[in-house]
């Protein structure tokens, strides 16, 4: 059997009697890039937080490393990461300060220097919060989850409202996260997004996992049962035009 | 325990860094108490002297009369209302109370009197039923001028006379109690209204659902807190303290250790409360009832705005153990009574009980989101 870092089991959580994450189970192995993918609603955030430990779980179990979760959540703490849907940073604040804060979060002290340079931020190291673009949040945000190197990331939808560049760019730096040995768990509803990034994906609706596996699978799997697209299949797509008239430069 | 030091330490700075980066959080914790000390202070600069607001209504042509009309003008115990001519504007004045009383000097007042060589005549002093004592002494205080002048005109003996001798010790003045209530008001705010702002509004944006990601622990992030806030709570108590030793001449009497402890123990207990409130409501519509529920007996009844002991019995003693009681009551025995750190051990007794229960209270109620 691989050498699963992440096992959830009948994973559950009720609001009011209604299950908004219904007894699903998955793993995840060590090393791997995994999506969740769904649309609003189906239960994506929820199953994360619930292994982040920052939302009960009312039934089932996740564990971390071998290290269940609800039983002992700050051991989990110091070897996750996590970046929120849409990160915030209390104003008046400089970049480089975030960092300094988030190390001493976990009782550590690192260079902010050198973790802003990792997301290309440290021309902005003495500039507050408050003046940054959301894909420059987006990077810091990231640069603050991953100060103690976490085994596992967590992104909430990443690339949520951000341009084509900005997410381009996010891509890269989550492949670069997986190159360091981290183990990214990412939710999204692009679809283009999880194909070019997930080793696997779990699809979600109504609280259930519907599917799961690489995408390449999930694809040869639905073209097996005789599945054809209405429309005839250009060999680029508007993203494309997009990116070849404004070039992949970021331009935050 | 040293990696919690250094959490701790490290949010207690960035913390404090960020509050003297933020002109709104400047203004309201130590501009704004400021300013109510500078309208206090002025409101009570001069207590001690009376004044009486008067119309004067010379009807007389005589130098005597005009005589005394100019001396009125630069008295320091009338106030000469110089738009009033008449006796119909005075008396509506008075019906407002704007005048306390209204003088006249009628037709004839001090001319010479026919054989003699010194003025006579007789001043009328109007008044409204409400201003009878105040019209009542400003007629004394007249009589008595004019008992000056009777007598250096016609040689009398008086036998009988009254002196006024001063016991030399100096009691306690308006200012004292402004001082002692104002400070208290400031700490209530910084202690009270800054967190019940800011924390809800954090945990709006997800700032502290994101620490909660983190090992950070609660009480350590609520240490940090108090640090931060003790650190700016001093800053704003300093600049009231220096402000009233220079404009109001507010005398130092205690010492200055028990002062800045006493200080930091009052603002550790009322932070408390903010912590609790703001630690527990979850956005700032939650908030702001339970803060004003909380702040407002104590911004009324404990002494900040106007002293207690004008209050019924009773009510002095159910105010006396509100929290912020001890603090006015403590930092007023402290400053202008001289008290010592013993003297005021049942206000520090007080507030450490007090202390106790609130941080209970704040710890069993803070959520991070």
């Amino acid at each position: 059997m691989a050498d699963n870092i992440v096992i959830v089991k009948n994973l559950t959580k009720k609001y009011a009697d209604k299950k908004v994450v219904d007894g699903i189970s998955f793993s995840v192995r060590r090393g791997e890039i995994f999506g969740i993918l769904g649309p609003n609603g189906a239960g994506k955030t929820t199953t994360l937080e619930m292994i982040e430990a920052i939302r009960e779980i009312d039934g089932g179990s996740a564990s971390i490393n071998h290290i269940d979760v609800s039983e002992h959540p700050q051991k989990v703490r110091y070897i996750i990461g996590v970046q929120p849907q849409s990160p915030a940073f209390q104003d008046k604040t400089k970049l480089k300060e975030i960092i300094e804060l988030f190390s001493a979060a976990y009782g550590e002290k690192v260079d902010p220097m050198e973790m802003l340079k990792s997301v290309n931020l440290e021309e902005k190291a003495n500039e507050y919060v408050e003046n940054l673009s959301g894909g420059q949040r987006q990077r810091l945000s990231i640069a603050a989850s991953l100060v103690h190197n976490p085994k596992v990331f967590f992104m909430d939808e990443p690339t949520t409202g951000l341009d084509p560049q900005a997410r381009r760019n996010l891509w890269d730096l989550v492949k670069s996260i997986q190159k360091k040995g981290i183990t990214v768990i990412l939710t999204t509803h692009y679809l283009e997004e999880a194909e070019m990034l997930c080793d696997r994906v779990a699809i979600m609706d109504q609280g259930k996992i519907i599917a799961l596996d690489s995408p390449h699978n999930l694809i040869k799997e639905l073209l097996g049962r005789g599945f054809k697209k209405e429309r005839h299949v250009e060999q680029a797509d508007l993203e494309d035009v997009f990116i070849d008239l404004t070039g992949k430069k970021l331009r935050d | 325990m040293r990696k919690s030091l250094f959490t701790i330490s490290t949010f207690a700075r960035l913390n404090a860094k960020r509050f003297f980066r933020d002109k709104l959080a400047i203004f309201f914790t130590i501009v704004f108490p400021l300013m109510f000390l500078f309208v206090f202070g002025t409101l009570t600069k001069n207590n001690g002297t009376v004044s009486f607001n008067v119309a004067l209504i010379n009807q007389s042509n005589s130098s005597f009369a005009q005589n005394f009309v100019d001396q009125a003008k630069s008295s320091k115990i009338l106030k000469v209302d110089k738009m009033t001519t008449s006796l119909d504007q005075a008396k509506e004045k008075m019906k407002r109370s704007q005048l306390d009383a209204t003088i006249v000097l009628p037709k004839g007042f001090g001319d010479i009197v026919q054989g003699a060589d010194y003025p006579a005549g007789q001043a009328d002093v109007y008044y409204n039923e409400n201003s009878k004592q105040g019209a009542q002494t400003l007629a004394l205080i007249l009589q008595q001028q004019f008992d000056v002048v009777n007598a250096r005109h016609i040689k009398t003996i008086a036998p009988l006379s009254v002196a006024t001798k001063s016991t030399q010790s100096p009691s306690l003045n308006r200012f004292d109690y402004t001082f002692s209530g104002l400070l208290g008001f400031s700490i209530l705010g910084l202690g009270v209204f800054g967190p019940v702002n800011v924390f809800p509004e954090l945990k709006k944006q997800g700032i502290l659902r994101r620490f909660h990601t983190t090992p950070l622990r609660v009480w350590q992030y609520f240490v940090a807190n108090v640090i931060s806030q003790g650190f700016v709570g001093l800053f704003a108590i300093a600049a009231l303290f220096i402000s009233s030793v220079t404009f109001f001449h507010l005398h130092m009497k205690g010492s200055y250790l028990t002062f800045i402890l006493f200080v930091l123990l009052s603002i550790f207990t009322i932070y408390g409360i903010g912590l609790a409130l703001g630690g527990w409501a979850k956005n700032e519509r939650q908030a702001a009832p339970l803060s004003n529920l909380v702040t407002f007996p104590m911004l009324f009844l404990s002494g900040t705005f106007f002293p207690r002991y004008l209050m019924p019995e009773w009510l002095q003693t159910v105010s006396g153990y509100l929290p912020l009681t001890p603090v006015v009551d403590g930092i007023r025995l402290i400053v202008t009574e001289g008290k010592g750190f013993l003297d005021v051990l049942p206000q520090m007794g007080l507030l450490l009980g007090w202390s106790v229960i609130i941080y209970l209270i704040a710890f069993r109620v803070f959520s991070w989101e």
